[in-house]
């Protein structure tokens, strides 16, 4: 309830726009801190847990002045990378992790009742292991301060991306777009189309997709079953392209262009081009800051077929605490190392396929991504025994 | 692709936002009335369905 709610745009977007485009070249950046610094303490404290979950700006601010430190080749960058993984680690899966060792909250010692996620923890700590990373290589400058700062508390992409890379954004900040007319059209276009979207289609699917639950499956006819996963496939992809269309749009009113996160996954005919097209941010950190140091595709098949259930296991498990998304994520890498190890069984065809086939692997593609939604959506027993009525009734 | 699907596709990327020309079948780009009928068409539908708002999926998911 952050990008369809009334602050943020009133209190937010159009202040923060119009400030940043009337402001000097040098406090454009502070501009943006200043409002990042707001927004996260404002929705923190009005839809997290209060003013303990405000207080995580700290860890900008520790990233902020540990980045300065930050040089090529130099150890300091694995602390940094070690510090954003020990954050995510702790808010994100404590109770989880002490949970499969010492059981529920009743028997597990160490359980934190009070658990929360700090706002966008998933998505800023990849911004920071990106930098640590690209720093440590000598891939990305180092920045002003204000830069960097700005960079990190960017408010339209903090929460939930596209995740943003500080090469491609710091030349964007240091000379944003000019073209009031056109970024503000574009920009108000694309957020008015991603409400919609959001509003007409996704919420609109909620009435189908609340049916998939333990109580209601037993009961369910058969046929309903698969309405029911493909309705909430194309509720998640209406509800996060709606969000990245809001995001981007909300980008471009201050003159600035973040990556696309979408471009017609639904339309892929097989897995890997599926993974290009959806949440593209995401899966480009994950090949470059996971796949390829885990060997990407420059060693022996089976081999590559490793780190595509690996990179897919990290990314499984950074969409959820839960054994439902590592189930999500092989599901994933075993599609994609089944795909791989199909092409290179066929080889190099240089005939195009016929429609048939296009068709038929557009289908099949759809078939796999969907009934992957099972494990996304549903906790592992329950999608289990959706799974088990779905295909032996 | 289908010719209609690539044209479909062209134009909601244009009238999403998404690119800033007009498709190149498209005999001119929009005129600025056709964009104010476009976003009052967008915020008609947003408040028509905006009394079952839910949190985005993917928030702190």
């Amino acid at each position: 309830m952050i990008f369809n709610s009334f602050s943020y745009f009133f209190l937010f977007l159009l202040p923060a726009a119009l400030l940043f485009r009337w402001a000097k070249p040098d406090l454009k950046p502070w501009v943006l801190v200043f409002f990042g610094a707001a927004f996260f303490v404002f929705f923190s404290v009005t839809q997290l847990a209060g003013w303990i979950a405000a207080g995580c700006l700290v860890f900008f601010l520790w990233e902020s002045v540990l980045s300065r430190i930050y040089q090529p080749g130099s150890s300091w960058c694995w602390l940094g990378v070690g510090v954003a993984v020990l954050l995510l680690g702790i808010f994100k899966y404590w109770n989880f992790v002490t949970g499969l060792m010492m059981g529920g909250p009743a028997t597990n010692t160490l359980h934190w009742p009070g658990q929360f996620l700090p706002l966008g923890i998933s998505f800023f700590t990849f911004e920071f292991i990106h930098y640590a990373v690209d720093r440590y290589k000598g891939r990305a400058e180092r920045g002003r301060f204000g830069e960097y700062l700005a960079f990190i508390l960017f408010f339209p992409t903090m929460v939930a991306g596209p995740i943003k890379r500080y090469q491609d954004f710091e030349p964007n900040l240091r000379a944003p777009s000019t073209n009031w007319a056109l970024d503000w059209r574009m920009g108000f276009t694309r957020i008015f189309a991603g409400l919609a979207k959001k509003f007409a289609i996704a919420d609109l699917l909620t009435a189908l997709t609340d049916h998939l639950n333990a109580r209601d499956i037993p009961h369910a006819e058969r046929w309903i079953l698969p309405v029911w996963l493909l309705a909430y496939g194309l509720k998640i992809y209406m509800d996060f392209s709606a969000y990245s269309d809001i995001a981007i749009g909300s980008a471009r009113l201050f003159g600035l262009k973040v990556p696309e996160n979408f471009d017609w996954p639904y339309l892929q005919t097989n897995i890997t081009k599926f993974w290009q097209h959806w949440h593209i941010s995401l899966s480009k950190w994950l090949t470059d800051y996971v796949y390829i140091p885990l060997g990407g595709s420059r060693v022996a098949p089976p081999r590559i077929y490793l780190n595509l259930m690996l990179t897919m296991l990290v990314s499984g498990l950074w969409h959820g605490a839960g054994l439902n998304f590592i189930a999500w994520g092989l599901w994933h890498g075993a599609l994609l190392a089944i795909h791989r190890a199909w092409n290179q069984r066929a080889g190099a065809k240089t005939a195009a396929p016929g429609r048939v086939r296009v068709v038929a692997s557009w289908a099949l593609t759809m078939a796999c991504v969907n009934l992957g939604w099972a494990f996304f959506v549903m906790d592992l027993p329950t999608a289990t025994l959706f799974l088990r009525r779905l295909f032996l009734g | 692709m289908n010719i209609f699907l690539q044209r479909l596709r062209e134009l909601a990327e244009y009238l999403g936002g998404c690119s800033v020309g007009a498709p190149a079948w498209m005999k001119r780009a929009l005129p600025g009335w056709a964009w104010g009928v476009w976003w009052a068409l967008l915020l008609a539908i947003v408040a028509l369905f905006c009394g079952q708002s839910s949190k985005f999926i993917y928030i702190d998911f």
